[in-house]
């Protein structure tokens, strides 16, 4: 009986296996976050936004795009410094239970991936084909660039190095050597914001009226193709969970 | 088998944790699908999409389907191929005009005041239903391929076609014959307005029987089983869980 009580007082003081909050928190963060950009955009978009040589261009936009690049490279290296610098040298010997707990949270790393993405991926780069529809473009950092490339497409960037840092420094899974298709997951994404300098480079020469479908976005469309890779890790998060809870399922 | 070497304590918590998982899986997948989908289709079909001045009976037709069939293919041979779940086609498509319609209503009519009945999405459910009922039904990837891939394209116009006809009865304007859609997009000018960039149908495929769209339907059904194939293997290497030396790399 001493022992029951001692076993449920030890439950009771164990860490969740899925903390809920932080998978909660960082889903609102980008929510909350990606709105109130959404409404800065409605604004000064229409305000300030339309001629790039007015003062207010510089007031409202130049700068928004100075302070975002210094934080994302901020961001970039202090987190995943931290997820490194903190990493576990005794990851092979963790307990079953540790292991499990630990893939919760790279699935928490994932969701939040999966939720940069879209917001990329999808909201503010279609967002930039109507906003090119309506102005002509005087300049690449139009506002719907420095949402789009510079700030959205790093924020993925961020948290996909972030999952993949996870999972490399604290999940005996992915010790065997690199996870290719996770790579592919990662490193793809993040070569869409290479690319941006083929785009901006050939909308510089020509003055392309905006043609959604020409071959010069097809960079884009190349490297968003690596999204599917996410299929591979899926595949190799599922058969790492099965053997953890296999006899307990059976 | 001791306790500390058991993952779970019980068997309903090992219940729960897989259920909990398949729920962060599928909302994981839903997004990383829907995000790089998204950016697949508006960049090699959106324009077609985007205003109905080009949803037209040849070059819409003809394209939407054959660049569309691609992610469902792939997220096919991911899905069925290893756990048997017959929706790969319809979640990619459902994970596409999600982010499609948010789209156009809070940005192309929220921003920049396009109204939504110029700029709503093609609808691709109907083909994607069938692809996954086709391989569901064979279990194989050549008659999803060819009867899918043909079906997929065959459907498109037809399952859009109560969407989009009201917008193509002949109107006269200054003179001139031409659709309602044709007529929204005078109204509503945009930087690609200009005529020349319009890829449209123009008057020569009538002289070829006259019917326009069910030649085109059946082109891109065609073209759609190729690509059909393609992807497929495409989604086959994606789903790889192979490591690779990181002294390689």
């Amino acid at each position: 009986m001493a022992a029951t009580t001692e076993s449920v007082k030890a439950d009771a003081a164990e860490a969740p296996l899925l903390n809920k909050r932080n998978l909660i928190a960082g889903f609102m963060l980008y929510l909350v976050f990606y709105s109130f950009i959404r409404w800065y955009e409605g604004v000064y978009g229409w305000s300030a936004g339309l001629d790039s040589f007015a003062p207010e261009f510089e007031t409202y936009w130049m700068n928004m795009l100075y302070i975002e690049m210094v934080i994302e490279v901020l961001l970039f290296s202090s987190i995943n410094g931290w997820l490194w610098k903190t990493r576990d040298r005794k990851v092979m010997s963790i307990t079953p239970r540790e292991e499990l707990r630990r893939h919760f949270t790279h699935w928490t790393w994932l969701v939040m991936y999966g939720w940069a993405i879209y917001w990329g991926a999808s909201y503010f780069t279609e967002q930039d084909g109507t906003w090119h529809q309506t102005i002509v473009r005087d300049t690449d950092f139009t506002p719907s660039h420095i949402i789009e490339f510079y700030l959205s497409y790093p924020i993925y960037i961020i948290t996909g190095t972030g999952a993949f840092m996870y999972a490399k420094t604290r999940l005996p899974t992915y010790q065997e050597g690199l996870h290719l298709m996770y790579l592919v997951s990662v490193v793809g994404p993040f070569m869409i914001l290479p690319n941006v300098g083929l785009n901006e480079w050939g909308h510089t020469f020509w003055f392309m009226e905006e043609l959604f479908v020409a071959p010069l976005h097809y960079g884009f469309v190349f490297f968003g193709w690596a999204a599917l890779a996410i299929m591979g890790v899926v595949n190799t998060e599922v058969m790492t969970i099965t053997k953890l809870l296999k006899k307990d399922l059976a | 088998m001791s306790a500390s070497q058991s993952a779970v304590r019980s068997r309903a918590e090992a219940v729960q944790v897989s259920r909990t998982f398949d729920w962060m899986i599928l909302f994981t997948v839903f997004t990383a699908v829907l995000g790089g989908y998204h950016i697949h289709y508006m960049l090699t079909g959106g324009d077609w999409d985007f205003w109905t001045d080009w949803k037209d009976r040849r070059l819409w037709v003809t394209v939407a389907p054959i660049v569309s069939i691609t992610f469902p293919a792939a997220v096919q041979a991911c899905l069925w191929y290893r756990y048997r779940l017959p929706f790969g086609a319809v979640v990619s498509v459902l994970a596409l005009m999600l982010g499609e319609w948010i789209n156009r209503y809070l940005n192309f009519w929220g921003w920049t005041y396009f109204p939504v009945n110029f700029c709503f999405p093609s609808n691709l459910i109907p083909g994607a239903i069938v692809l996954d009922v086709v391989l569901m039904l064979s279990s194989s990837l050549t008659a999803t391929a060819v009867i899918g891939g043909l079906a997929y394209g065959l459907l498109f116009y037809p399952g859009n076609w109560p969407i989009i006809a009201p917008l193509h009865v002949p109107v006269e304007y200054n003179g001139m014959m031409m659709t309602l859609a044709d007529l929204q997009g005078y109204h509503y000018v945009r930087t690609g307005t200009p005529e020349y960039i319009r890829m449209v149908e123009k008057g020569t495929l009538r002289t070829f029987g006259k019917d326009v769209a069910p030649v085109s339907a059946f082109f891109s059904g065609f073209v759609s089983i190729i690509i059909y194939f393609l992807w497929h293997f495409f989604g086959r290497w994606f789903s790889k869980t192979d490591f690779v030396d990181s002294s390689n790399v």
